[in-house]
C-alpha cells in the first residue's frame, strides 16, 4: 500500500497522474465513439434488425445530390467566414491596439456581447429580422435605401448574406479580442525602433504586427475551420427548423442530424459524419504543414 | 468602478431570478395535487387556452388518482394533453376497478418526434402513450415496430370509424395509432373580400371558375388582393388533385412515382396564376405559419384550400375576422371529381416499452373512438371527428353556442356532409418523408419562385428519390 | 532666424497633434459606428420585448418605437405569469455552474501534466490534444449518444457534462499559457518539500489565475449557450436548459413571442454579467496563452 502511494506521488509517475483525465476521456468518448460511427456507417440499423451492408451508403452517398449541395454550402460558408473574420477583426485590432481609440474598454465589451448571447436567441432575432414582410427591419432597410422588399432567406445568395452576418455579427469581436491579445506579445521597442526609422503606421502593420500575428492567425484560422464546418446551430434556427427552402441553408452537420436524428438513419449518419471527419482533418493538416505548425512541435 | 458596479448590479438581477425561480417551483408544487384530484377545472382551462397562446410552454401536468395505474404520455399540442385529461377523467369515473394517472409532457413537435425514434432505437426511455403527427409515422414503421398493436382493441369502435383513417396507421394489417380527425380539406373564402368584388363562392364550382373568381377579384382590386396564395412549403394543394384524378404519388409498392398528371396540372395552373398576377407566393411558404395568418388578417387573399382542422387557427389567431369566412368543398378539374382529400392527422400509440400496454391500449381507443371521445374531440379541438355519426347529430351540429360553428358564416357540418363520400385518401408510407421534402424544399420552390420547368423538376426529384429505400 | 526655426517646430508639432487628434476622433467614431451596427440587433430585441408577439408575427422584427402598442406586459408575464421559463434559467445557471467548474479543474491538470513535466508521450499526447480540437464533435454524436444509453447516463447532468469533460480547447489554451510560467519554481517546490501534487495546486495554481479567467469566460459561454447535446441527453422538461426551453416556444403551432423575445433578453444578462467581471483578466490570460501558438 505504502509503496503504491510512494509510486504514485513520485516525479515519474505525476504527469500520468495528470493526464489521467484526458486518456480516460479519450478513449471513452473519442476513440470508442469513433470507431462505433464507422462501425456503424457499413450498416443499416433499424430497430431490432441491424444489417452489414458493406459499402453501400457510402455508395449512396456519392450520388446523393442533398448531401453534394450540403458539402457546397459548408465549404461556402466556412470559405466566407475565413474571408470576413480574419482581416478584418485583424485590422480592427491593430487600430484598437495604438493610442488613438477612446472608451478601448467599452467598445471591446460591446464587441464581444453578440458572442455572448446563445444562437438560440441570435437566430431567432435574425430570423424576426429577416422576416420577408415588407415592415421587417432588413427590408426596411433596404427599402430605405431605394430597393423593393426582399424574400430573404428564401434566395440562395441572400440565405448565406444572412448566415455570413450573424457569424461576422456574432464572431468579428472575439477575433478581434485574440488579435489583441496577439498584439499585447509584440515587444514595444519594435515599435519604438520603427518610429525612429520614421515607419509609417501602415508600414509598422505591415512589416511588424501581420508577421508577428502569425501564430495568432494560425490559431484563430484553426478554430474558424472547424466551427465554419461544423456550422448547424446557426442555420437550424435562421430557418426555424433543419429546413430552408432548396436546401440553401443546410449544411454538412445539418444533413447528419436530418439523416441521423430526425430520420433515424444512424448507418448512413455516420457515414456522413465520417466524410465531414475526413474533410476536417485533411483541410486542419494541410493548413498546419503550410504554416510549418508540425516543424515547430518537433523541434 | 462603473464597470464594477454594473456587473454588480447584474449579479444582483441574477440571484433576484434564482430567488424567483425557487418561488416558482413552489408554486408548481403546489398546483399538482390541485389538478391530481381530477377536478373539472381542466374543461374550463381547456376551451380558455384556445383563445389564448400564453399556455404554450413546455408543461407538464399529472391527472388522476395517486392509487392508479401510472402512465407517462407525450404530446405535441398541449391543447390535446388538455383532451386527453377530460377523457381520461371520464375513464376513471366509468372504471373504478381499472383507474389510471397520467403525466402529460408537451414537447415541441421536432423534440418529441426524435425523442420518441431514439427511445425506440434504444429499447428505453419512451412513454406510455405518444400521439405522432402523421408525416413523421412512416419513420417510426421501420424495422420491428415498437408498438402495441391495437386491432382487438379498436375492434369495439370499429364499425364507427371512417377504416381510412385506421389503415394510415397500420403496417401489414396491424393496426397500431389510434386516429384523431378525418382532416377532410376544404375551401375556406373571405366572404367579405369576395362580396365585394361580386364573386358568389357557392357558384364556384372547377378550377376554371375559381380562375374566372381570381381574374374579377384581382381586376376589382387593381391587384391589390388576390385569389389566394400558393404553397412553396406544402404539399396540400397537389393532394387535392391527386384526389380529385384517383392518382397518388407513391405506388402500391411504396416506391415514389411523382411524374403525375395531376400534379402538373396543378402546378401548371397556380404558375398560371402567379404569371397573371391573381395568385401570390404564401409569405413563410404555406398558410398555416404567422406569415400566413398575418396574410390572412390583413385580408390579402381571398380564399384557400385546407383541412378542416384549420378552423381552430382562425378562433386562435384571427378572431376579430369572425363571420367573414365560409366554407365550402374544393373546386375541381372536371366536374363529378371527387372534392376532398384528409390531409393531415395525429395517431396515437402505445409503446411496447410500457409495462400496462393492454390498459393504455384500452384507454387510449377508448379516449379517441368512442362516441363520448369524439363529441369531446369536436368541442375541445374542433376536429372533423373519425366517427361521422357526430356529422349528422343535431344536437351537436346545430349547437350555435359552440365557438367554431360560431365563427364561420355557414356550419361547417354542411359542407362536411357535402363532401361526406368525396374524402380521398392518399397513401402515406416510409418513403413520404423523402417526398413532401423534396416538393416543400426543392421542387416547389424552384417553379414558383425560380421560373423552373415543371416537368424537369419532377423528373430529377424522381430520380434523387429514388435514391432512397422504400 | 532661431526664433523663426523655433516657431516652426512648434508649428509643426501643432500639426502633428492637429493630426492625431483628428486621426483619433475618426478612429473612435469608426468603433463607435461598429459598436452600433453591433448593438443594434439587441436594440431593435428590447424594443420588440415591449411590443405584444402577436404585432411580431404580423410585421417582423424591426426598429418600430410605438409607444401605444408598448407595454410592460411581456416582462410582467415573464415574471408572474405561468411558465417554465425561471425553471430553465436555474437548470442553466447550475448546469453552467457545475460544468465549467468541473472542466477547468480537470483541465488545468492535465495542462499542468503536459506543460510541466518532460515524459515520453507528451508530445504524443499533445498531438491527440490538437487533434481532437479539429474534430467536429457533431459527428460522434449519434455515437455518444448511445454509449449515454449504455451508461445510462440519459436525462442525467452528469450524462450532459462528462462527455465534454476534458475540453481540448481548454487544455490546449492552458498548456500554453503554462509552457510560459517559470519552471524552476518547481524546483524549489520540491526542496520545500512539497509533493508534486502539493506544487500544482499550492505553488502553481495560484499564478495560474489570468489563464482561470480567461477559461471561465470562455467555458460559462460554451455551457450557457450549449443545446445540441443537452437537447438530445435531457428527456424530463424539468430538466430543460434555457436555450433548450426557448427553442420549445417556437413550434409549428403556435410561437410564443411574448415570453420568447423577453426572455432572450433576460437570458443574456447573467453571461454579460460574468464577462463584465472578469473582462480584464480576460486580455491579460488570452495574453499569456493560446496566441503564442
Amino acid at each position: 500500500m505504502k509503496s503504491l502511494k510512494k509510486v504514485l506521488y513520485s516525479q515519474k509517475a505525476a504527469p500520468y497522474v495528470f493526464v489521467l483525465p484526458f486518456l480516460l476521456s479519450f478513449m471513452f468518448f473519442w476513440i470508442y465513439p469513433l470507431f462505433s460511427t464507422v462501425k456503424m456507417s457499413f450498416q443499416s440499423i433499424l430497430p431490432g434488425q441491424v444489417e452489414w451492408i458493406g459499402l453501400e451508403n457510402y455508395q449512396k452517398l456519392l450520388k446523393d445530390r442533398v448531401f453534394h449541395l450540403a458539402i457546397k454550402n459548408s465549404f461556402t460558408y466556412m470559405f466566407w467566414t475565413l474571408v470576413l473574420l480574419i482581416p478584418f477583426p485583424m485590422i480592427y485590432a491593430c487600430i484598437m491596439d495604438g493610442k488613438l481609440v477612446k472608451a478601448k474598454g467599452l467598445f471591446k465589451a460591446l464587441l464581444y456581447l453578440p458572442a455572448l448571447t446563445s444562437v438560440v436567441v441570435a437566430g431567432t432575432m435574425f430570423r424576426l429580422m429577416f422576416a420577408e414582410m415588407e415592415t421587417s427591419q432588413m427590408n426596411q432597410i433596404v427599402q430605405w435605401l431605394g430597393f423593393g422588399p426582399i424574400k430573404w432567406l428564401k434566395g440562395k445568395y441572400t440565405g448565406m448574406f444572412a448566415l455570413l452576418l450573424v457569424a461576422c455579427w456574432r464572431w468579428t469581436g472575439v477575433n478581434m479580442l485574440y488579435y489583441l491579445s496577439g498584439l499585447k506579445n509584440i515587444d514595444n521597442s519594435l515599435y519604438e525602433s520603427a518610429e525612429i526609422d520614421g515607419a509609417s503606421g501602415f508600414k509598422k502593420f505591415l512589416y511588424i504586427q501581420l508577421p508577428l500575428l502569425k501564430p495568432t492567425t494560425i490559431y484563430v484560422l484553426t478554430i474558424s475551420i472547424y466551427a465554419g464546418l461544423a456550422m448547424f446551430l446557426e442555420s437550424f434556427m435562421l430557418w426555424n427548423g433543419n429546413a430552408s427552402p432548396n436546401n440553401i441553408g443546410l449544411t454538412i452537420v445539418g444533413y447528419l442530424y436530418r439523416r441521423g436524428i430526425e430520420k433515424n438513419q444512424l448507418g448512413y449518419a455516420s457515414a456522413v459524419g465520417l466524410v465531414l471527419l475526413a474533410i476536417a482533418l485533411f483541410i486542419n493538416i494541410i493548413q498546419l504543414i503550410w504554416n510549418g505548425t508540425f516543424k515547430k512541435e518537433e523541434r | 468602478m462603473k464597470k464594477k458596479l454594473l456587473s454588480m448590479l447584474l449579479c444582483i438581477v441574477m440571484l433576484a431570478s434564482l430567488f424567483a425561480a425557487c418561488g416558482k417551483k413552489d408554486d408548481a408544487d403546489n398546483k399538482e395535487p390541485g389538478t391530481q384530484q381530477g377536478n373539472d377545472e381542466g374543461t374550463d382551462e381547456g376551451n380558455d387556452d384556445a383563445g389564448d397562446e400564453e399556455g404554450e410552454a413546455t408543461a407538464i401536468t399529472t391527472v388522476g388518482p395517486d392509487s392508479g395505474t401510472k402512465m407517462e404520455m407525450w404530446t405535441f399540442v398541449e391543447l390535446h394533453s388538455q383532451f386527453y385529461a377530460e377523457m381520461l377523467n371520464l375513464w376513471n369515473e366509468q372504471n373504478p376497478d381499472k383507474q389510471i394517472q397520467i403525466t402529460f409532457t408537451t414537447y415541441p413537435y421536432g423534440d418529441m418526434h426524435n425523442k420518441l425514434l431514439m427511445s425506440n432505437q434504444a429499447g428505453t426511455g419512451a412513454p406510455d402513450l405518444c400521439d405522432i403527427e402523421i408525416s413523421q409515422f412512416p419513420n417510426f414503421m421501420q424495422g420491428e415496430v415498437q408498438f402495441r398493436e391495437l386491432n382487438e382493441f379498436v375492434d369495439k369502435y370499429r364499425d364507427d370509424i371512417v377504416p381510412a383513417r385506421l389503415e394510415i396507421y397500420s403496417k401489414d394489417g396491424k393496426e397500431y395509432g389510434a386516429p384523431t380527425h378525418v382532416g377532410a380539406t376544404v375551401m375556406f373564402y373571405n366572404t367579405e373580400i369576395l362580396e365585394k368584388y361580386g364573386v358568389d363562392y357557392t357558384t364556384i364550382k372547377t378550377w376554371d371558375d375559381y380562375t374566372e373568381a381570381a381574374k374579377k377579384v384581382a381586376e376589382g382590386s387593381n391587384g391589390e388582393v388576390y385569389m389566394t396564395s400558393v404553397d412553396t412549403g406544402g404539399t396540400d394543394w397537389l393532394w387535392v388533385a391527386m384526389a380529385e384524378y384517383g392518382e397518388d404519388y407513391t405506388t402500391d409498392e411504396g416506391a415514389p412515382n411523382i411524374e403525375l398528371q395531376s400534379i402538373k396540372n396543378m402546378l401548371n395552373m397556380q404558375k398560371g396564376w402567379l404569371d397573371e398576377g391573381l395568385a401570390i407566393v404564401s409569405p413563410g411558404g404555406h398558410v398555416d405559419l404567422e406569415e400566413g395568418f398575418a396574410n390572412l388578417g390583413d385580408g390579402k387573399i381571398a380564399s384557400f384550400p385546407k383541412a378542416m382542422w384549420f378552423m381552430s387557427r382562425f378562433l386562435n389567431y384571427l378572431p376579430e375576422m369572425a363571420g367573414k369566412w365560409a366554407i365550402a368543398p374544393c373546386p375541381v378539374f372536371e366536374e363529378g371529381q371527387p372534392r376532398s382529400v384528409g390531409i393531415g392527422g395525429t395517431g396515437t400509440v402505445v409503446s411496447l416499452q410500457s409495462k400496462n400496454a393492454d390498459l393504455a391500449a384500452e384507454f387510449i381507443t377508448f379516449a379517441k373512438l368512442s362516441y363520448e371521445g369524439n363529441v369531446k374531440i369536436w368541442e375541445v379541438l374542433g376536429f372533423d371527428t373519425c366517427n361521422t355519426e357526430i356529422w349528422s347529430d343535431p344536437e351537436i351540429t346545430s349547437d350555435t353556442s359552440n365557438q367554431y360553428i360560431a365563427y364561420f358564416v355557414n356550419n361547417p357540418f354542411d359542407a362536411l356532409n357535402e363532401i361526406k363520400d368525396e374524402i380521398g385518401v392518399i397513401k402515406v408510407g416510409k418513403i413520404n418523408p423523402a417526398i413532401s421534402e423534396q416538393f416543400n424544399l426543392t421542387i416547389l420552390n424552384n417553379v414558383f419562385e425560380n421560373g423552373a420547368d415543371i416537368d424537369e423538376e419532377l423528373k430529377m426529384a424522381q430520380e434523387q428519390l429514388e435514391l432512397e429505400d422504400y | 532666424m532661431g526664433k523663426q526655426e523655433n516657431s516652426f517646430e512648434i508649428e509643426k508639432k501643432v500639426g502633428m497633434a492637429l493630426k492625431t487628434r483628428i486621426l483619433s476622433v475618426i478612429a473612435t467614431s469608426f468603433f463607435a459606428a461598429l459598436g452600433i451596427i453591433v448593438v443594434f440587433p439587441f436594440f431593435v430585441m428590447v424594443i420588440a420585448s415591449f411590443r405584444p408577439g402577436k404585432d411580431i408575427i404580423r410585421y417582423g422584427l424591426a426598429l418600430q418605437i410605438d409607444f401605444d402598442v408598448m407595454s410592460f406586459k411581456n416582462y410582467k408575464y415573464l415574471f408572474t405569469g405561468n411558465h417554465a421559463y425561471f425553471t430553465w434559467f436555474k437548470n442553466s445557471l447550475v448546469l453552467t455552474l457545475l460544468s465549467v467548474v468541473l472542466t477547468l479543474i480537470v483541465c488545468y491538470f492535465v495542462a499542468y501534466g503536459l506543460s510541466m513535466y518532460k515524459f515520453k508521450l507528451r508530445n504524443f499526447l499533445f498531438f491527440l490534444v490538437i487533434a481532437t480540437m479539429m474534430v467536429p464533435f457533431e459527428i460522434l454524436m449519434l455515437p455518444l449518444f448511445q454509449e449515454m444509453i449504455d451508461l445510462k447516463l440519459i436525462d442525467t447532468t452528469a450524462g450532459v457534462i462528462l462527455p465534454g469533460l476534458v475540453s481540448a480547447s481548454t487544455v490546449f489554451f492552458f498548456r500554453q499559457y503554462m509552457m510560459g510560467l517559470p519552471h524552476e519554481l518547481l524546483d524549489a517546490g520540491r526542496i520545500d518539500g512539497s509533493t508534486e501534487y502539493g506544487i500544482c495546486i499550492k505553488i502553481m495554481l495560484p499564478i495560474t489565475k489570468p489563464a482561470f479567467a480567461a477559461m471561465a469566460i470562455l467555458s460559462s459561454m460554451g455551457a450557457w449557450n450549449s443545446m445540441l447535446w443537452p437537447l438530445l441527453v435531457y428527456r424530463s422538461a424539468s430538466k430543460f436548459t434555457l436555450p433548450i426551453g426557448l427553442n420549445t416556444l417556437l413550434t409549428p403551432y403556435g410561437n410564443n413571442y411574448d415570453l420568447l423575445i423577453a426572455g432572450s433578453c433576460f437570458a443574456v444578462l447573467p453571461i454579460f454579467a460574468i464577462f463584465l467581471a472578469f473582462q480584464s483578466y480576460f486580455i491579460d490570460g488570452m495574453t499569456a496563452g493560446a496566441v503564442k501558438g
